[in-house]
């Protein structure tokens, strides 16, 4: 026997890993990886293998983490509570990270015992969490399906965050237009008590303007020039009827079973099969196909055949397509080569062809299905694969919206507001929480403040320029001011408007200094409804699920890695 | 290479294996990450799992970790204070030995080295320890620490019922050892709802802690990407994968299970199919596609909607099954469908071999069948309708990260594993003397060639007077002796052997079985004249293999079991609430003790009152060795914890309690197996008794080859 069994190596074991000094530096480094990319004015990150290969300029957290070289099991683990929910609800990543980080070094930096910290942390997330899903929350907007407003506002916020996709105001407003109407066009018109949204397939065209490009209801197919000539002049009908295949159609022989096979001289099983081919299209011929799609390869002689009698044919569709087609044509995949049910037929509204940029397509129209198109242009691939993930992200947001139908507000505002409404609550009445937490008031204090402060550096790292950042203490909003400006003092002058938009700047809102110590207040819920009506236009808003998920993550990761009390490192 | 293994040296590997152990041992322990060669990174606080995770070289410890391993085999439950009560053991040892260094025995050893001395001196101390465990532990564990157990069942009922309550505070104090802080509250709540959930009747839980501890990973899901406090029970059982084919059907749904391919092949294995023409393979196909679409038609006409099959099936399995409304899920692993076969009793369907339209007899209705979507990926949920005690759930678990959950899914595994060793009592090594306040007779200890055996005679749950061991002489007492079979007819006499007829004139009889069931007399007593040998096979078969041999004139009753002639006796917890005044040799299952060291500081205290009490002076001196380690554990459980409840206060508070004889208050809420317990003190004391009992390790290069008995027959 020649087994090779090597001794394992001890693993490494390493105590309180949180005060290492390393774990400390690439934790801060990662943090100003992440806190730099953050908001509509944060810096590009270009990820490139210096050895040739692709290169990828990015903003995004899904992006940027799964590039990232990560090497302390710590980090590991943060990056890929990230990316789970990422995987989960497409946004808010940045923001999961940002906040993980920060409470991570803030509650370091006080120093008291983890087990104090984790309970407390997990109180004031109960709070927070209990806060934002409750109807009296300030910095919640519900959505009215009805008005596309709001919506178009959060799919501008999106896309206006992601400064990679390298998008002027003007191509924003297009492509947040477009990305609306294929949600739009994927809610079913007669819902019964659950929706079942419909599907959408976004189709690369690089090389041209965003501006080109465009939202188009069915499906359209992809296929070269050459087979674009075969296909026959389409005939003018009110419906067309459809087969699709999932059987391969190429005529090679099927499972045979385990035993063997033995075939005698002399008989051809080619034949054989491309009779059975041909019979097969007799029977669709009969049955007044008009377009026979297939997933796999259709045989060059039954195509020639379908052709002859007036059918266009189409092969090679891909797996990814076969529900989309499925659905758009009611048809059910057919994977029988001998006799075909005449339900599993679908029907088309209408055929034809169409050409965008240098690419051909075959268009299908649906009579009335939830499946749609969008063709997405961008100038260069980087910025397209930039701009593909973040209407995918705008997409899914819509979605999320539609299961808890309300929205948060968003440049910064819902994190100031947030942390002025936990300082007050645990100031005003702290004894719901010391009761069950066995801790005295000034430690309940002390992370507090390292909690909001957490809080409060997120709504800070949106600003890269080094602008001045305050906050009000009426509403508990972000205000952020120009770079040069710390001389003024009449605030209302150079401020026009909060992070998200809703409130402008007048005289008596207090503002002060995010990072200064301020009196503790209660920040007023109620929106005022004309300023909201007339600000609504322009409002910078957040997804409500991705970010709830993005709050409770970050704190629940942060709380592990605070907790950590050894890490075993297995060096095999 | 080799190196003295001294105390010394254990306990330097013993301390610091402690050290790593104490930071996650209890309710305030705190978490470890370990990270995979694959780069895979775990949260854990499983002390067996981090032990393994260490990779570690040195021979002793390596040694202990190996013995760790073998307990939890047993208990799945208590390494990290395996390794704590092992530390302060060593430690006791270590300090004793460098104080009296001539303490054991010195006047024996003179002449060796002092390597060689020290040697000896463990070597006493080892047997010391065994000696210790069989005539000390057990004794004291039977007669003063059995009247403080509590036990998990509810008192009121005659059968054995789990207690919600009782419940709840296990598993919290188990899960707080286990999970985060943060979590275990929301855990240990709903593995206690799962329990609840899952059960038909309260009384057969023990069937649905077996279902779920061996069919677990079927059970759960892991969802990652999702807050922890989403995690949830969702009834019905939640298959891994999604539908091939999917048609709503409302109402309940007919499922059958099928364990091959519906479409006929043209050769199964080992076959050959010769094709002559070119006719002949389309007549074959054509046969074929009429073939699958007769099966699939005739599942339709008994009103079939849902296949499950064990195997892939070919495309034109599926095309029918859509068009036939029939819904398909393929690939599952042969455990998913051994469970659903367990839990609705259903035979996989064989395809009939004609087409004659016979009914499909093996179908089973479902409540509901549809797809579950987690976290974007699609799950078929079946509501499968039981038919055994076990009403299926299933166990969604939520985490940001792969290693938290992972770490939930473990930790809910092993409370599965410590509430099944929970239930099964555990047999004493010490022998009661059974006495009843009705009986003066005190013990009867039969005697027969230096063995003893005890006689325990159970009627009607109460206990009758002990029988004297009589000697069936002749064949004019056979009647005696019948009448002495009538009195045990109502032990369990599970299997009836047959022996060879041996000239032994003796009676013996040592019944042993878990619960004493009654067995009706004239079962027991079918003795035939002339054939001298009786087979009973009547007996329930799932209690332990206990032989009784009857004989015509020799009339003998033997026990077949390993232990001699030290046979306990054992009482059920029913025994246990109304005669509190019977001592039995054994805990009980669903014995608990308040946690937090309760169960440490009881026995160090009866331990010192022992060794008080003990003339012999090495007795006295292992017992005290003993339980001063013990208060180890409650010391490293307290040590965070500030003002009063700082572990000597805790100390003094219960001591006094003990001497004026008052329950001891807890300052936790959370109840442990005191079984668990036991089990982990004798194994710590195995493991130590193997480290004295070594006083070399030699390192060599090959490894040492086993000898087996095979070789030695070849050679024959």
């Amino acid at each position: 026997m020649m087994s090779r069994v090597e001794a394992k190596k001890p693993s490494s074991c390493e105590s309180e890993p949180l005060t290492s000094e390393r774990v400390r530096v690439t934790l801060s480094v990662l943090k100003g990886v992440v806190t730099s990319c953050y908001g509509p004015a944060g810096r590009l990150k270009q990820l490139h293998n210096g050895r040739g290969g692709s290169v990828r300029t990015t903003s995004q957290s899904a992006a940027l983490l799964a590039g990232l070289p990560v090497s302390h099991p710590v980090l590991k683990m943060l990056a890929a509570s990230v990316q789970n929910h990422v995987s989960c609800f497409s946004d808010c990543g940045l923001f999961t990270t940002i906040l993980c980080c920060n409470l991570v070094e803030n509650v370091q930096r006080i120093g008291l015992p983890p087990t104090t910290v984790i309970k407390l942390n997990k109180h004031l997330l109960s709070l927070c969490t209990s806060y934002l899903t409750s109807e009296a929350c300030g910095c919640r907007i519900p959505v009215d399906f009805s008005c596309t407003q709001i919506l178009l506002c959060l799919v501008r916020s999106i896309l206006t965050s992601k400064p990679a996709c390298m998008l002027t105001r003007k191509e924003i407003d297009h492509v947040s237009t477009l990305i609306l109407r294929v949600f739009l066009l994927t809610i079913p018109e007669n819902t019964k008590d659950r929706i079942i949204l419909g599907k959408s397939v976004i189709i690369p065209l690089k090389g041209q303007r965003v501006t080109d490009s465009t939202v188009l209801p069915g499906i359209l197919i992809e296929i070269p020039e050459v087979q674009l000539m075969k296909i026959l002049p389409i005939k003018k009908s009110d419906s067309f009827k459809v087969a699709l295949f999932c059987a391969s159609l190429s005529g090679d022989l099927s499972d045979t079973g385990e035993g063997t096979l033995v075939v005698s001289y002399g008989v051809s099983l080619e034949n054989a099969v491309l009779d059975q081919l041909l019979n097969l299209g007799r029977q669709l011929v009969s049955d007044h196909v008009d377009l026979v799609m297939c997933q796999k390869v259709i045989h060059p002689s039954l195509k020639q055949f379908l052709r002859t009698h007036g059918v266009t044919a189409i092969d090679r569709v891909g797996v990814a397509l076969m529900e989309p087609l499925s659905k758009a044509t009611g048809t059910q995949p057919i994977g029988s080569l001998a006799s075909i049910s005449p339900s599993s037929y679908g029907s088309v509204k209408d055929l034809g062809t169409a050409k965008f940029g240098s690419k051909h397509f075959f268009h299908l129209i649906p009579n009335e299905a939830t499946v749609c198109s969008l063709l997405l242009c961008s100038r260069n691939d980087t910025a397209w694969d930039e701009l593909k993930l973040t209407s995918q992200t705008a997409l899914h947001a819509l979605q999320l919206t539609i299961r808890e139908p309300c929205v948060l507000l968003g440049g910064g505002c819902t994190e100031t507001h947030l942390a002025a409404y936990i300082r007050h609550k645990t100031r005003s009445e702290p004894e719901s929480i010391l009761q069950d937490s066995s801790c005295t008031q000034t430690e309940l204090q002390l992370i507090t403040e390292a909690f909001c402060g957490a809080l409060e550096s997120v709504a800070g790292s949106l600003e890269h320029d080094g602008g001045e950042m305050l906050t009000d203490g009426t509403y508990g909003h972000f205000w952020s001011a120009q770079a040069d400006s710390s001389s003024v003092v009449n605030w209302p002058d150079l401020l026009s408007r909060c992070g998200c938009g809703l409130h402008s700047c007048r005289g008596e809102l207090g503002l002060s200094f995010l990072r200064s110590p301020r009196p503790p207040f209660s920040p007023l819920t109620c929106l005022p409804p004309q300023e909201a009506a007339g600000a609504a236009n322009n409002l910078t808003l957040d997804c409500f699920t991705a970010k709830l998920s993005g709050l409770q993550v970050a704190v629940e990761t942060a709380n592990l890695i605070l907790d950590l009390s050894y890490v075993i490192e297995d060096k095999n | 290479m080799a190196a003295a293994c001294s105390l010394k040296a254990a306990l330097q590997v013993a301390k610091v294996l402690e050290t790593i152990m104490s930071c996650c041992v209890g309710p305030e322990g705190r978490q470890v990450m370990c990270t995979k060669p694959t780069g895979e990174v775990l949260l854990s606080r499983d002390g067996g799992r981090l032990l393994k995770a260490l990779h570690l070289e040195h021979p002793l410890a390596r040694m202990m970790v190996a013995c760790v391993s073998s307990h939890l085999r047993k208990t799945g439950d208590g390494a990290k204070t395996f390794i704590i009560f092992l530390c302060h053991l060593l430690r006791g040892l270590h300090a004793i030995t460098d104080k009296e260094k001539d303490f054991f025995f010195s006047e024996n050893i003179q002449t060796h080295g002092n390597h060689w001395k020290n040697c000896c001196q463990w070597k006493f101390i080892s047997q010391a320890l065994l000696t210790f465990q069989t005539r000390v532990l057990d004794y004291v564990v039977d007669h003063y620490l059995s009247r403080h157990f509590l036990s998990i069942f509810s008192s009121s009922t005659k059968e054995r019922r789990l207690c919600r309550n009782s419940l709840e505070m296990l598993l919290e104090a188990y899960f707080g050892g286990r999970v985060g802080r943060n979590n275990h509250k929301f855990i240990s709540q709903l593995t206690c709802d799962y329990f609840f959930k899952g059960m038909a009747c309260e009384s057969a839980f023990e069937e649905v802690f077996e279902l779920v501890d061996d069919c677990y990973v079927e059970l759960k899901v892991g969802v990652t990407g999702l807050p922890v406090s989403e995690s949830r029970i969702v009834a019905g059982l939640v298959l891994h994968r999604d539908f091939s084919v999917y048609c709503p059907a409302d109402g309940d749904v007919r499922i059958v299970i099928v364990t091959e391919t519906l479409q006929p092949l043209f050769s199964t294995s080992g076959s050959e199919f010769i094709l002559n023409s070119e006719a002949q393979f389309q007549t074959s196909q054509f046969w074929i596609t009429e073939r699958t679409k007769a099966i699939m038609k005739h599942l339709q006409s008994q009103d079939v909607k849902l296949l499950l099959s064990s195997v892939k099936q070919p495309d034109l399995v599926i095309y029918y099954a859509g068009l036939n409304g029939i819904s398909v899920v393929e690939c599952l692993s042969s455990e998913e469908v051994s469970l659903i076969q367990k839990i609705i009793g259903l035979a996989p369907f064989v395809l009939p071999q004609a087409s004659s339209q016979h009914e499909v007899s093996s179908t089973a209705l479902v409540k509901f069948c549809k797809p579950l979507i987690l976290r974007s990926k699609r799950y078929v949920h079946l509501g499968l309708i039981s038919t055994c005690s076990f009403v299926p759930h299933c166990i969604v678990l939520c985490g940001p990260v792969q290693g938290l959950v992972e770490q939930h899914s473990d930790a809910l595994h092993g409370a599965f594993k410590m509430l099944r060793q929970l239930f099964k009592d555990l047999d004493l090594n010490y022998m009661t003397q059974a006495s009843d306040q009705n009986c003066t007779s005190g013990p009867l200890i039969y005697k027969n060639s230096g063995e003893s055996n005890q006689l325990p005679e159970i009627v009607n749950g109460s206990i009758q007077r002990p029988y004297q061991g009589t000697v069936v002489k002749n064949k004019d007492e056979l009647a005696k002796s019948q009448t002495y079979l009538k009195v045990y007819s109502n032990l369990v006499v599970p299997n009836i052997e047959l022996e060879t007829h041996t000239p032994c004139s003796t009676l013996e009889v040592t019944p042993t079985d878990e619960t004493l069931r009654c067995l009706s007399p004239n079962e027991a007593m079918i003795i035939d004249d002339h054939e001298p040998l009786i087979e009973n096979n009547s007996a329930n078969s799932a209690t332990k293999n206990t032989g009784i041999d009857i004989y015509y004139e020799n009339l003998q009753v033997t026990k077949i079991a390993g232990k001699g002639g030290m046979l306990p006796v054992r009482c059920t917890s029913l025994e246990m609430s109304t005669s509190p005044s019977y001592c039995f040799s054994s805990i009980p299952a669903g014995c608990v003790l308040p946690v937090g060291g309760s169960f440490e500081i009881l026995l160090h205290y009866y331990l010192l009152n022992y060794a008080k009490n003990c003339q012999q002076s090495e007795e006295a001196m292992v017992s005290m060795i003993i339980a001063n380690a013990l208060l180890g554990i409650p010391q490293s459980l307290y040590k965070s914890k500030k003002g009063n409840y700082r572990f000597p206060q805790i100390y003094v508070r219960a001591l006094r309690a003990l001497q004026t004889n008052q329950p001891i208050i807890s300052s936790q809420t959370g109840l442990e197996s005191v079984a668990g317990k036991y089990q982990l003190l004798s194994s710590v004391l195995q493991c130590l008794t193997k480290i004295l009992t070594l006083d070399l390790v030699i390192s060599i290069k090959r490894q040492p080859r086993e000898i087996s008995d095979q070789d030695s027959e070849e050679e024959l």
